[in-house]
């Protein structure tokens, strides 16, 4: 029974392709969070859209591991593109989190799919974190643009921001479940695909 | 002369080590972009910020280079400019600053490392660093599927530019799902036909697998990282409550 | 040796049900050692399915029920894992765009040897050994994304010498290339002859290599019709080929079949001002001061591969904005944008221009606006193209022709004048290349211009009244 569970090459290429569309799609959106206004946006669009992808990559999931194993992946292309470390500890998290969900359904269970997606999500709140970890020290340093910046700052990201976007992280993600099993539904289990 | 493929390999190998690159993203990551440390670390950090400008220039990437320069331009000068502006703008301006300036750096350092690294140099590193193969397997699958994903994305515009769907169109409002749905339904097929040959050719054997290109450290390695670990020890001594300078 | 003893095989889901028909039964093969062996039929005929028993896709890849033996000398494939085969077996695939792992050239040749474990001075030794003897030192460390199709498919050849399996399979690897690289790739065939190499081949395009083969096997629906040996194989008649649905002996190269470009009696479409480079290229891939080509007729374009077929249908049709060239048609002046409107290209990843839920909706969307009885109209257009018994069906769930013939409905429904096709019978067998040639036929009559990019020279003659070739 063990061995069955084992990973296979199949798999680990399957986990590619689908954390490749998932990433062009978090890229496009993020080019347009380099204009600064967008950044909150990152926390609905990505959950929403992403979602398309990852319900079709989940009918491929049958064994532990995959999520946790994707949900590293975005860990370290953060990591790389300059992110830095703190995506790897929510990747890591809500991984864990996605993987026992999906496995309480069976692989199968299409509600447990669309939870399990939501708190993958959640991942992605880890983007932020450098905005609030150190939120005093943060405007410390920046004491010599003056007050105003630090009050405009505080205004458009204050610290309760924190929750909301961890929330807004989620519960898109549940929205952008139930649109990529809508999806599914609608062309790639038509298409042979699912 | 014949054709050697172990003197190309050398020829190719790139000017760092791909794991110094890796200590490099995340030291700026940490410190400069996550705000770590004190006021010691200000004077270090200037150094740090110029760094991955500096790299870019030691190999050769000009127009990068000139992008991240204008950002960080951008960035600077609407900080500069803020205190003039009325109302809105002023936050609008503050905020956009802020957030380039406080970002670019280490997204510079990212594509660095993203421009200058060739797949097989970067798997290489990752199984040097002991990853096991299945974070090496889907992540060199992603990078070889990035351009496919691209070149299909353009063929698929292309054909609705022809059937004449775009916003305000022809069903201008489901223009993201005529995109997406061929876009994946594409992608997954290469996929599933990439992942028939490369099990025909033997991915996933329970064998340590070779990898042929050059990596190793220099001494260029080794001045980069001992600065990496210089910040570090600074910033440990500085919450031990000792200063330096 | 291979052998299939009594092999029959359906393709099925993992859980054990859903089997559709057999698409292999009864069949027994053997290969000799250094033999080489072709398997040829129609489409569906199971050709490709043999090759997948062998290199032990099925069934570790595509799951399905299996009756019989496949043994390679003499040990079961299916029961061995799919990397041991792979020290067996290398294989060409169809698609050179999907086949490969790598983004660069040496990569790609190292990789069978890498998942292997081989020591580096090795791998390095067996790539500049297949390197010189297949005189490929131009393509080495190169971006594969950048190759042309056929020089990706050298490549695909390249790194199953360089793994160095005994036994090679080729899946229809000539599908997308045009006559020379064709030609280049019986070159590299006749290579691993002299090496002793045991070849199994599955294709359409079976002229290029007829004369090299040992024997022949020749499928029909999952059954083997006839073998044919040696002589044999010389004396069957173009009506007997034809009768098992096989594609032409003679290798002929498009250029030769010689009609002409455009007759004095014709009326014509002119463009003028055609000049297109990529990107970051001072090259034209497209440069053409003025052409004529004759309206309301089926014109072959042919040329290299390279010599920017696919890039002039792209100008003509407005898909390239760097192209500011202008199209006189029926006392007509149209530039880009309003090209767009009155052509239309039916592109080699047909898929990736389907965009709906159903075939129905798929041409809905391209009737022009305020259309009054859509559905019917739609089903009409449909009913003429065959395609009316799949009206519900999800476009993507089509075979190639069909997604075709589709395509060709949207175009008709948005009104075109003027359908173009890029290499729309690459991977057809004989009787569906009949087929494409007697819709093209019909389009002629509903009087459309007809603009199609193909090497196949058996579709030239069967349907093309016009040839332009691209020098």
């Amino acid at each position: 029974m063990k061995n069955e569970n084992k990973l296979k090459g199949r798999d680990l290429i399957n986990i590619g392709i689908y954390s490749a569309i998932y990433f062009v799609i978090l890229f496009a959106v993020a080019m347009l969070g380099m204009i600064p206004i967008f950044l909150p946006l990152l926390s609905v669009l990505v959950p929403i859209l992403g979602g398309i992808p990852f319900m079709l990559f989940l009918t491929k999931v049958k064994k532990p591991g995959m999520i946790f194993i994707m949900a590293m992946i975005m860990g370290i292309l953060m990591l790389l593109t300059g992110m830095g470390p703190w995506p790897l500890l929510t990747c890591a998290i809500a991984g864990v989190l996605a993987e026992i969900c999906f496995k309480s359904g069976e692989y199968k269970s299409a509600k447990k799919a669309v939870l399990c997606y939501g708190l993958f999500s959640m991942w992605i709140f880890g983007n932020y974190l450098p905005l609030f970890t150190d939120y005093e020290g943060y405007f410390a340093q920046r004491a010599d643009y003056g007050q105003a910046y630090i009050d405009a700052v505080s205004k458009l990201m204050p610290l309760w921001m924190a929750p909301v976007l961890l929330a807004a992280c989620f519960v898109c993600g549940l929205l952008g479940g139930l649109l990529g099993r809508a999806i599914l539904k609608k062309h790639f289990e038509k298409a042979g695909l699912a | 002369m014949a054709y050697s493929s172990a003197q190309a390999q050398e020829k190719r190998r790139g000017f760092l080590d791909p794991r110094t690159k890796l200590a490099l993203v995340l030291v700026l990551a940490v410190f400069v972009m996550g705000g770590l440390g004190g006021g010691q670390l200000r004077q270090i950090k200037t150094v740090l910020s110029a760094l991955p400008f500096l790299l870019l220039l030691a190999e050769r990437q000009w127009s990068r280079f000139a992008k991240g320069l204008a950002i960080l331009a951008i960035g600077y000068g609407l900080l500069l400019a803020m205190p003039y502006l009325p109302g809105v703008l002023n936050y609008i301006a503050l905020m956009c600053g802020g957030i380039l300036t406080r970002f670019v750096v280490t997204v510079v350092m990212g594509e660095y490392l993203v421009a200058t690294t060739s797949v097989s140099e970067f798997i290489s590193a990752m199984e040097r660093l002991h990853m096991p193969q299945t974070i090496t397997i889907p992540m060199s699958v992603m990078f070889r599927l990035f351009p496919t994903i691209g070149s299909e994305w353009r063929s698929i515009r292309r054909a609705m530019a022809m059937r004449g769907i775009h916003l305000g169109g022809v069903k201008g409002g489901q223009v993201l799902e005529y995109q997406l749905v061929p876009m994946m339904t594409s992608t997954v097929r290469i996929g599933e036909e990439l992942s028939a040959s490369a099990l025909t050719r033997g991915l996933g054997a329970p064998v340590r697998r070779t990898n042929i290109c050059r990596i190793g450290f220099r001494a260029q390695d080794f001045v980069l990282l001992a600065g990496c670990l210089f910040v570090i020890a600074v910033w440990i001594l500085e919450l031990g409550g000792v200063k330096l300078w | 040796m291979v052998e299939l003893k009594n092999v029959s095989f359906r393709y099925g889901s993992e859980e054990g049900h859903e089997y559709g028909e057999n698409s292999l039964s009864g069949v027994s093969i053997s290969v000799r050692e250094g033999e080489f062996v072709l398997l040829t039929g129609p489409s569906g005929c199971g050709k490709t399915t043999v090759l997948r028993l062998i290199n032990g896709l099925i069934p570790h890849f595509y799951p399905g029920f299996l009756e019989g033996e496949v043994l390679i000398d003499g040990k079961a494939v299916g029961s061995q894992k799919l990397y041991d085969t792979a020290l067996q077996v290398g294989t060409v695939f169809q698609n050179p765009r999907s086949q490969f792992y790598n983004v660069d050239t040496t990569g790609e040749l190292a990789f069978g040897c890498e998942n292997r474990g081989l020591p580096e001075q090795e791998i390095y030794r067996r790539i500049d050994d297949t390197v010189a003897r297949l005189g490929i030192e131009a393509l080495m460390d190169r971006n594969i994304f950048r190759l042309s199709d056929g020089e990706k498919q050298k490549i695909a050849c390249a790194a199953v010498s360089v793994a160095g399996a005994g036994i090679i399979l080729l899946d229809e690897p000539s599908a997308n290339l045009d006559y020379e690289a064709t030609l280049a790739l019986r070159k590299l065939i006749l290579e691993w002859r002299k090496e002793g190499k045991t070849i199994v081949a599955a294709e359409h395009r079976i002229a290029y290599l007829w004369d090299l083969i040992d024997r022949a096997v020749i499928l029909r629906d999952g059954k083997i019709i006839r073998e044919l040996i040696g002589e044999e194989k010389n004396a069957l008649t173009p009506e007997a080929l034809a009768g098992m649905g096989l594609r032409s002996t003679i290798q002929e190269s498009p250029g030769s079949v010689g009609l002409p470009s455009v007759l004095n009696e014709d009326e014509t479409l002119t463009l003028t001002d055609f000049h297109f480079c990529y990107p970051g290229s001072k090259t034209p891939v497209v440069n053409l001061p003025t052409l004529s080509l004759a309206a309301g007729e089926i014109t072959a374009i042919t040329g290299r591969n390279g010599a920017g077929k696919t890039s002039l249908l792209n100008c003509i049709c407005g898909l390239e904005k760097r192209c500011n060239g202008v199209l006189k048609y029926r006392d007509r002046t149209y530039n880009r944008k309003a090209r767009q409107k009155l052509c239309f290209m039916v592109m080699q990843d047909t898929g990736n221009q389907l965009f709906t839920e159903s075939v129905l909706e798929e041409v809905l969307i391209s009737l022009p606006k305020g259309t009054e009885n859509e559905k019917e109209q739609a089903a009409g257009i449909l009913r003429a193209l065959d395609l009316d018994q799949y009206l519900d069906r999800h476009p993507q769930s089509l075979s190639g022709g069909q997604k075709q013939r589709l395509a060709i409905a949207c175009a008709l429904a948005s009104g075109r004048e003027i359908i173009m096709l890029d290499e729309p019978t690459s991977g057809l067998d004989h009787a569906h290349m009949l087929e494409t040639a007697a819709l093209l036929k019909q389009l002629k009559a509903r009087g459309i211009t007809i603009l199609v990019v193909t090497h196949d020279s058996e579709l030239i003659r069967a349907c093309c009244t016009r040839q332009y070739t691209i020098e």
